[in-house]
């Protein structure tokens, strides 16, 4: 073993790792992470620009219907569920799994167990994922939000998203690092509720389905839960590993992050009714959804506090780390979605705003601001490291951030102001239908030019790891360089 | 209705009992002493507490 | 810190406390509803709700496939929360029972286009319907609901003059000359579905609001009048 840092060595007396008696490097580690992850990452990649193109045909529908109209498989009702899908499993999932597999190796401390098994799991995604989003188009969409892909390509899915599960537990046991760092709670948590939210509401709407609203119960029930109990995690653990690493420090206070997680797993997975209100299922069910909403400010407080004051004096570094930037903006719009959120669910601004394009809003300021930033910070981090090369154009790392960063801003917040105006004139039967959906349709326009900002952006992002991938595979391969310090390599094998 | 309700109970009190044992477990493994120290996890020898990782944007003077 | 086993049960409870109470629970509550047989003033049984008849059923297949949920609720929230019944959307609150034969159900979460709950009601015309499918802005000058062209087919009039089920278009939506719109058996299960979207029977859990003794009885009475089977 090689010598351990003075602060390891003060503070972890008694701390002997198992195994062959060393600890794995992290540079073996990340070496070989290579293949599975970047399998993952690269599907992603590829279902965001598919994503992102279908995002702009629904956004273009909804103030020019007549557009693309003819063809039956491009009606927005099939191109907003096909958009949801591929980039809620096919990019936000598949990326979030990849970034999920290295930490996981990383703060185990083994290297990567079973790539077959995870590079199996990968291919079984993507055919369900080909299968699900054809049969979306095709009209076999299921209607049930967050679960239109046709019963005939869910069971795919769920094959891959078990062996993942069962991955993770392999690689918990057998890992050298016995003490857990909070990252490893989150990604655990989060890797082994989604099969289970999963196949309850696969079971309970698809397969078998329950009596009327009780569906919709469930539907809000597991679509909630994709956000918080599957994405908030891992976007979370990652941000919790990201900025310390980054810029060097320890989390601001290891007690606050325990609490930020068991309340989060207490709280967040009674939200979904939320999405109910004023709704028929009986009132009870309701409200304590609305409690457990507003109970989110403690672990939504507990996270702001903890990632707000690690960065506190370190601002200066996110002019100098593409990850920080991307990670502490998508911790900020952590802050900022919860805490609209919340509004969202108290029955008098759900009056207003439930039915209208605020939610969207909310949306997306959650599953773009918060999590795809913080994977895009992950990214930035990660492939250099088990590719062994440095990102090859540090222009479009800028184009990429700025693009993505203006491109959600004027997203988010016209359509906020949008959907709120919206909600007051529907909230007003003096005001015909058609001159509320009139009112609409600047901010509709303006989203379609945030639309353009953020392909834009991904354009950047996409050409950058292709550029990156080619050294890689091709045939001038460069020696490794430093790691992305700019100093003299670190990664010295040996003991 | 009956078997439902003595589920409901069972579990009710089952739920706070493994709670109680796993704190308990937990507490007599010593997994509440220094929890602070978790947070250094993220780091090593390779990569100590202090230096930065990632810095590469915007800085002339790196040679690569 | 090894906080293994304590982590894998505090992920097991907490999910599973959610699923017990969201889940189980309403399904224990609402899974078991039925239809509510009462017998309205003229001493007539009336049933609520009905399943619905084969063209309409077959409807609620294309609309589900078409995606229409995206732009349209099918939920009457009640009086005095929003102004859906200010608004015609319904004559009452709607309540779990109203949902019992919808396989999905299609609460939607958005309401670009207006609330369907009561669009039987409020529009029985299956020409309306129709036209309005084809070119929405043929009937509603300045929608954003798509024009759905693929429900129909576009062929030359026949020898014996325009069929019967032929749009009667006029003006930028007329068909070419010599051609004529004919509705496909999709467009026709799609309009008998919404024709059959009707919720105003009262419920004793959601009887139809009071606006004042004397337009009770009308208002119950044109309730009653519209049998849901229809
Ligand atoms: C892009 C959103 C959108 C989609 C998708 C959509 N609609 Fe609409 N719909 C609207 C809007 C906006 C209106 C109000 C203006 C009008 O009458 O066209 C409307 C109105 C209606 C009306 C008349 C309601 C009334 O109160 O007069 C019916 C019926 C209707 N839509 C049925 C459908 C059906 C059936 C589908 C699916 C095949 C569908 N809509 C898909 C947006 C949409
Ligand atoms: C932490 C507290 C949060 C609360 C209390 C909350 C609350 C809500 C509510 C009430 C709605 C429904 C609004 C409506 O339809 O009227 C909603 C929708 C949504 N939220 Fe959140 N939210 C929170 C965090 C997040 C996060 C972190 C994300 C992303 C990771 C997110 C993503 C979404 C999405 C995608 C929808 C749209 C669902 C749909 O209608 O398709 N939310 N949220």
């Amino acid at each position: 073993m090689s010598a351990p840092s003075k602060t390891l060595s003060a503070l972890m007396p008694g701390d002997v790792p198992a195994g062959d008696g060393r600890r794995a490097l992290l540079a073996e580690i990340d070496a070989s992470c290579r293949v599975p992850v970047l399998f993952f990452v690269v599907s992603g990649l590829a279902w965001l620009l598919l994503g992102t193109l279908l995002a702009l045909v629904a956004s273009i529908k909804l103030h020019h219907p007549g557009f693309l109209a003819s063809w039956e498989f491009l009606t927005f009702g099939r191109v907003r569920p096909a958009h949801l899908n591929t980039v809620i499993y096919g990019w936000a999932s598949q990326t979030g799994i990849g970034v999920t597999l290295w930490l996981m190796c990383r703060l185990c401390r083994v290297p990567f167990v079973a790539p077959g098994l995870a590079t199996v799991a990968a291919v079984f995604w993507n055919l369900g994922l080909t299968v699900g989003t054809a049969g979306i188009l095709a009209g076999d969409s299921t209607s049930i939000e967050w679960l239109e892909m046709p019963r005939y390509a869910t069971p795919i899915l769920f094959v891959s998203y078990a062996m993942i599960a069962v991955w993770s537990v392999i690689t918990f046991r057998l890992r050298t690092e016995r003490h857990l760092y909070v990252s490893q709670w989150y990604l655990l948590a989060a890797l082994l509720w989604f099969p289970w939210l999963y196949a309850t509401a696969q079971i309970m709407l698809v397969m078998e389905p329950v009596r009327g609203t009780v569906q919709a119960a469930v539907n809000w029930w597991f679509a909630h839960n994709v956000l918080g109990l599957w994405f908030t995690p891992i976007g979370l653990g990652a941000i919790y590993y990201f900025i310390p690493k980054v810029i060097g420090r320890p989390i601001h206070s290891y007690y606050l992050s325990v609490l930020g997680f068991w309340s989060l797993a207490l709280f967040y997975n009674w939200n979904g009714l939320h999405h109910l209100i004023g709704g028929p299922l009986p009132a009870w069910m309701i409200t304590v959804s609305i409690v457990a909403s507003v109970m989110m400010l403690v672990p939504v407080t507990v996270v702001a506090i903890n990632h707000h004051f690690t960065m506190w004096g370190h601002f200066s570094k996110l002019w100098h780390s593409p990850t920080l930037r991307f990670v502490v903006l998508g911790a900020v719009c952590y802050t900022l979605t919860s805490l609209q959120g919340i509004a969202n669910s108290l029955r008098s601004y759900s009056e207003v705003v439930h039915f209208t394009h605020h939610t969207i809003a909310h949306a997306h300021l959650g599953v773009y601001g918060f999590f795809t930033m913080v994977m895009f910070g992950s990214l930035y981090y990660v492939l250099p490291r088990i590719t062994c090369r440095e990102w090859p154009c540090l222009g479009l790392v800028s184009v990429h951030f700025w693009a993505c960063t203006l491109g959600l801003f004027l997203y988010v917040v016209p359509l906020s102001v949008g959907g709120f105006l919206q909600g007051l004139a529907m909230n007003d039967a003096s005001v015909p239908f058609l001159k509320v959906v009139e009112g609409t349709l600047p901010w509709l326009k303006l989203r379609t030019c945030a639309g353009l900002l953020l392909g834009l952006g991904h354009l950047a992002f996409v050409a950058n790891v292709a550029w990156m991938l080619a050294r890689v595979f091709g045939p001038y391969r460069k020696p490794v360089v430093a790691l992305l310090t700019g100093q003299e390599t670190p990664v010295v094998v040996g003991k | 209705m009956t078997p439902m309700f003595l589920l409901m109970a069972a579990g009710s009190l089952a739920v706070p009992a493994v709670a109680l044992w796993a704190l308990r477990w937990a507490v007599g493994h010593g997994e509440f002493q220094m929890p602070e120290r978790a947070a250094l996890l993220p780091f090593d020898e390779a990569e100590p507490v202090g230096e930065a990782t990632d810095i590469i944007l915007n800085q002339r003077t790196s040679k690569r | 810190m090894n906080y293994g086993p304590l982590l894998f049960l505090g992920i097991l409870f907490t999910l599973a406390s959610s699923w017990v109470g969201l889940v189980l629970m309403p399904n224990r509550q609402l899974g078991g509803l039925t239809p509510d047989t009462s017998t309205n003033a003229a001493g007539v049984v009336v049933v609520y709700p009905q399943a619905r008849p084969g063209e309409a059923q077959q409807g609620a297949e294309i609309y589900r496939s078409l995606g229409c949920v995206y732009c349209h609720s099918q939920q009457v929230r009640p009086e005095g929360f929003g102004s859906d019944i200010e608004r015609g959307w319904g004559k009452r609150r709607t309540v779990s029972r109203d949902y019992i034969y919808d396989k999905p159900v299609m609460l939607g979460t958005s309401r670009t286009g207006p609330d369907l709950t009561n669009i039987g009601e409020r529009q029985p015309s299956v020409e309306w319907h129709l036209s309005h499918l084809y070119n929405p802005q043929i009937t509603s000058k300045g929608s954003v609901m798509p024009p759905y062209p693929f429900l129909f087919e576009v062929r030359p009039v026949g020898a014996r003059g325009p069929s019967a089920d032929a749009l009667k278009l006029s003006g930028e939506h007329a068909a070419p000359a010599g051609f004529e719109v004919v509705p496909t058996a999709a467009a026709k299960q799609l309009v008998a579905y919404l024709r059959s979207l009707k919720t105003s029977s009262p419920l004793p859990e959601a009887p139809l609001p009071r606006k004042g003794e004397s337009d009770d009885a009308k208002s119950s009475a044109t309730a009653t009048n519209t049998p849901a089977s229809k």
